[in-house]
């Protein structure tokens, strides 16, 4: 059962807050959307929690374990994983190879052949098993992003930071990468899931933080935080009922001005 | 084709190493360059698994060999085991024995010694291999130091820093001629300072035979753990630091360790073969530490292949042979080529020639195509299945 | 001759509490919630001047790291070692004779300059590329050896300037043709790892040009006399106290000492730094060259082609350092393998600078050519000081690095 406690969490880089006094919590396997315009601080975020930052205030707990101390290596092994916004597979490793990586670094003293299985498995439900010899930069870049998830899974992580998961993904690899969410979460792993697509991140969380500004403005269930006024704010500047929405009507009336 | 697979590169090894173990009774007359060969070759691997594998450019490799060289020169000439203590020199107690470091400000204290010391005493130098040791320690404390260091820096920085570190070291070399002899170089003894037997034959300290036969070994030993190494979870982790560090930790690999590990043996490895080539050249001098040294070792391991430790190797060992029988000019009708100069002119081009259109070196092909073999075949074919499974799905 | 000790002691001082400053400072500030940007060199410089005391005044106070504490305190630092090496060694020159000191340091500048240029147009190829060429050197090694040849064996009686003139379109041309051969397949694709590709394949090139120019011209070094003679003049007139000139000297103020030939270069030098500033930032291609250094794709789109711009400054990177050796080539005697001290200074000063910029490569140069000339004039034993002399930039290099990897006007990276 994950914990998560990221308390009054602020990243000041030379002057610019980027992350700005956030707090929330996580309990158990929640499935967890973070949203906010461009420069938010989304992406400082994932990388304090992940400790590929150093936070300059403030203190993030798992399962009661202070980590915002810890190097990243440790954090991973502590149970969180991520993937990054762009794609970040070994590419001139194999896919097997990639699969292995996590594995091993979690179990100091196992060998590779007992993961073997395991990473066919991983590539069978992620539809990559065929290329498991291949090096990963012959794959595409869905398909990357999918070994992205699968090493994710071989990690075996309680808590998984997916940074723009559906970003320029083909349909078809859409629905596996959705389907690899809700499988997964079922499994008892919490997401946090940044991503620019509502329409999906709507359908697929059950709770959503809205950031803007650094500042964690929003934080509650996807139909309230909707119409939450400090949202549509950030969004827009003004009064909307879908915030999102507009935003390209709005565009298209600047063109056509 | 599993089996057959792991019968070829069993074949492929016994092959090789029987032909390396016979090969001074074919080439009676090039037993120096077949030593110096494998010298290079140790080099070449032990970069290409800091390089090639780790991702981690330095150019202090020769400066790692130069540590364990001097090491063990510097040993034979300070350090003498005594049986019984001098009183005048600075000594360390040793087990029934002093170990007496002479010091360059009182360079006679030996000599005023034996007027004092009791009738019979002894006066011996440490034997070659324990120097040797002593230099593949050293050579490892100071990787571990510059891997330490150079944690932060990344690439051109990497490689400058280590240029600035072998530089540094074969300046104090070359400057402390009290200590080190400088430009003059340091004398060594031979390998088997007393001779050796082998199979009921009688070798002297100048055959070329025993040093061949040890440098093998060590070649050999060193190949071997480099490749434990490299197929274990140690060549996985460097080889994902490489591709990406920050993606590395964050699946949990400590990218500190392996990379100070990575280090730490490739600079004992290159220490090893440093200190064993001291004792068999048996004169050293800070030249076989300049930039041009570490360009050969380099353009041997990015023509054999920088990602595979057996290609450099190769490459070395070919490259050796080849520019040693370059020296001889090349005579054309009246024209006459001085190949002492060109070989090395044309060793330059061949390594931009390869860089630029076969990165991978020009060994390495030729071993993945034989272990790597069935692999692509393989993928199609699973391709093809999975479309005909699934037709909306093209190959 | 032993050097005394206390000289040593103090070194060790400096680098111990430095370390514990540099160590421990970014902590306390870290600790205090304050910004710990440079903290660690601000550590390591107040440990080195003020020791124990002055790094806990630090830590208690915590001010905010300005370049006005940097200063200070290096300066400081640099008073310690002077104060201890005069202790020390009382008798050297370097101590009794401040005449000696200034001539070491004007020509010091004068030889920076030379540096600073040939650093230059290495910084300019990394701002452009973002590749450092490690032939750098070799570019300056053929630039002396054309000239060599062009002014001494092929057209004996010409006019030196020509032969520079003939140096820079060589090595420029050069420069040109490899970027075009090796380097553009970066840009397009077609190499695997181009940081790595980059770093070897300019090894590759610095090997093979030292080789081919040792096959063609041979070991024997090569020497050019000084391009010119200057008239005698004596300012004022009768006893010449403020100028004194010779063929082959010049005298300042009766103390400072500068061999014509060197005059020259540094003139040479200045004048191509004046070209290369009006060429940046006065003319269409120079503007263009540093739009791409800033942002490739924007220049890209207001119609500057960022290819062709590679191809520039890598050949006038090759030209500068080819002019800086055309113009040292009478200084110096000139052997194939000139251009390995010559790379390796290049090295440092761009480190110091701060790789990518301009103005700190030039006074990185000046930086470093002092540094060598009261590290060769002033280490007692002259045998060590000729002997120590590459090493001297190389522990700027690593305590550059490893203190502030981005130098004194570098980019944050």
């Amino acid at each position: 059962m994950i914990e998560l406690d990221v308390n009054n969490v602020s990243k000041n880089f030379g002057g610019l807050l980027a992350v700005n006094h956030v707090s929330f919590q996580v309990r158990g396997p929640e499935l967890i959307g973070l949203i906010g315009p461009n420069g938010a601080g989304k992406t400082t975020l994932t990388n304090l929690l992940s400790g590929a930052l150093k936070p300059t205030n403030g203190t993030i707990y798992m399962n009661g374990q202070r980590i915002d101390v810890l190097p990243p290596y440790k954090i991973a092994r502590a149970g969180l994983g991520r993937t990054f916004q762009v794609t970040r597979a070994f590419r001139r490793m194999t896919v097997l190879e990639n699969l292995l990586v996590p594995a091993l670094a979690m179990h100091p003293t196992a060998r590779q052949g007992q993961f073997i299985k395991k990473a066919r498995e991983v590539a069978e439900f992620l539809t990559i098993d065929h290329l498991l010899n291949e090096y990963a930069r012959a794959l595409s870049g869905g398909q990357q992003k999918l070994l992205e998830l699968g090493r994710l899974l071989m990690l075996d992580p309680d808590f998984i930071i997916l940074d723009e998961p559906f970003a320029g993904v083909h349909p078809k690899l859409m629905e596996i990468i959705y389907e690899y969410i809700i499988e997964t979460n079922k499994q008892g792993k919490a997401f946090l899931i940044i991503s620019h697509d509502m329409e999906t991140i709507f359908t697929l969380s059950k709770r959503l933080l809205v950031m803007a500004f650094g500042k964690l403005i929003a934080d509650g269930p996807p139909e309230e935080v909707k119409h939450d006024p400090a949202v549509i704010e950030a969004y827009l500047g003004s009064d909307s009922d879908e915030p999102w929405k507009p935003v390209r009507k709005v565009k298209k009336e600047v063109v056509a001005a | 084709m599993r089996g057959n697979m792991r019968l070829l590169k069993t074949l492929t090894w016994v092959v090789g190493t029987g032909f390396l173990l016979i090969l001074p009774w074919l080439i009676p007359t090039r037993m120096h360059v077949a030593v110096i060969a494998l010298y290079y070759a140790i080099l070449a691997s032990s970069w290409a698994l800091l390089a090639g594998y780790g991702g981690q450019f330095s150019f202090a490799h020769m400066a790692f060999a130069g540590l364990g060289a001097y090491t063990a020169g510097l040993i034979g000439k300070f350090v003498r085991l005594t049986s019984a203590p001098t009183q005048t020199c600075f000594e360390v107690p040793l087990g029934g024995w002093w170990m007496v470091i002479q010091d360059t400000a009182s360079p006679t204290c030996l000599e005023q010694a034996k007027a004092t010391m009791p009738v019979g005493s002894l006066i011996v130098k440490l034997p070659p291999w324990a120097d040797i040791v002593a230099g593949i320690l050293i050579g490892g404390l100071f990787g571990l130091l510059i891997g330490a260091l150079v944690l932060r820096l990344r690439r051109t920085y990497l490689a400058l820093f280590t240029i600035a570190f072998a530089e540094i070291l074969r300046t104090v070399v070359n400057a402390e001629r009290d200590i080190t002899g400088g430009p003059g170089g340091l004398k060594l003894d031979p390998l088997f300072p007393n001779g050796v037997t082998l199979l009921g034959h009688e070798f002297g300290p100048a055959d070329k035979l025993p040093p061949y036969l040890l440098m093998l070994a060590l070649f050999l030993a060193s190949l071997g753990l480099m490749y434990w190494l490299a197929g274990s979870r140690f060549g996985l982790f460097i080889r994902s630091i490489r591709e990406d560090e920050e993606a590395a930790a964050s699946l949990g690999v400590n990218v500190v360790r392996y990379k100070i590990l990575l280090f730490t043996v490739t600079a004992m490895i290159a220490a090893a073969a440093g200190g064993v080539y001291a004792h068999f050249v048996r004169v050293i001098a800070p030249n076989m530490m300049v930039i041009k040294e570490m360009s050969v070792v380099i353009a041997m391991a990015v023509i054999g292949g920088m990602e595979s430790l057996l290609g450099a190797a190769i490459g070395a060992i070919l490259i050796e042979f080849a520019l040693e029988q370059l020296r001889n000019d090349i005579t054309v009708g009246s024209f006459t080529l001085n190949m002492a100069d060109w070989r090395l002119v044309v060793f330059g081009a061949l390594l931009m020639i390869t860089l630029r259109f076969w990165g991978n070196g020009l060994i390495y092909p030729i071993i993945q195509r034989i272990t790597r073999r069935g692999v692509a075949e393989e993928t199609v074919a699973k391709r093809l299945q999975a479309a005909s499974a699934n037709p909306e799905e093209g190959p | 001759m032993e050097f005394p000790s206390i000289f040593w002691y103090t070194i060790l001082w400096l680098i111990f509490w430095g370390a514990v400053g540099a160590l421990v400072t970014p902590r306390v500030y870290a600790h205090k919630d304050k910004f710990t940007h440079q903290t660690a060199m601000l550590g390591a410089f107040v440990g080195a001047a003020f020791g124990p005391v002055g790094l806990v005044l630090l830590w208690w106070f915590t001010p905010p790291v300005t370049a006005k504490w940097l200063t200070l305190t290096g300066l400081v630092t640099l008073l310690w070692l002077s104060l201890a090496f005069a202790k020390a060694d009382p008798d050297n020159l370097c101590v009794t004779s401040g005449s000696f000191i200034a001539t070491q340091i004007a020509n010091g500048l004068v030889i920076g300059s030379i540096y600073g240029l040939m650093a230059l147009g290495l910084t300019l190829i990394f701002s452009i590329l973002g590749i450092v060429s490690f032939a750098h050197g070799e570019f300056y090694m053929l630039g002396g050896m054309v000239t060599y040849y062009f002014t001494q064996v092929w057209f004996p009686d010409i006019n030196p300037l020509l032969g520079v003139l003939v140096a820079a379109l060589f090595t420029f041309a050069l420069g040109a043709i490899f970027e075009l051969l090796f380097l553009r397949p970066m840009i397009t694709g077609q190499i695997e790892r181009p940081g790595e590709y980059a770093i070897l394949v300019t090894f590759g090139l610095a090997f093979f040009l030292q080789y081919t120019t040792l096959t063609l011209v041979g070991a024997s070094p090569k020497k050019v006399p000084r391009f010119f003679d200057y008239p005698r003049i004596t300012l004022p007139s009768e006893t010449g106290n403020l100028l004194k000139v010779t063929p082959g000297n010049l005298t300042f103020f009766d103390t400072i000492s500068i061999p014509s030939a060197r005059f020259t270069a540094m003139m040479i030098a200045l004048a191509l730094l004046f070209a290369l500033i009006y060429f940046l930032y006065r003319t269409w291609t120079g503007k263009a060259l540093r739009a791409v250094s800033q942002d490739r794709q924007a220049a890209a789109v207001t119609g500057i082609n960022p290819k062709r711009m590679n191809t520039l400054a890598f050949a006038l990177g090759g030209m500068l350092a080819g002019i800086s050796g055309a113009a040292l080539v009478q200084v110096f005697s000139w052997v194939p393998w000139v251009g390995i001290p010559a790379s390796s200074r290049s090295f440092v000063i761009i480190v110091l600078g701060g790789m990518g910029s301009l103005p700190g490569a030039f006074i990185g140069g000046l930086v470093l050519g002092v540094v060598e000339a009261l590290g060769a004039g002033c280490v007692p034993d002259p045998n060590r000081a000729a002997a120590y002399l590459p090493a001297y930039g190389m522990i700027i290099l690593v305590l550059v690095l490893l203190l502030k990897p981005t130098g004194l006007f570098g980019r944050e990276l």
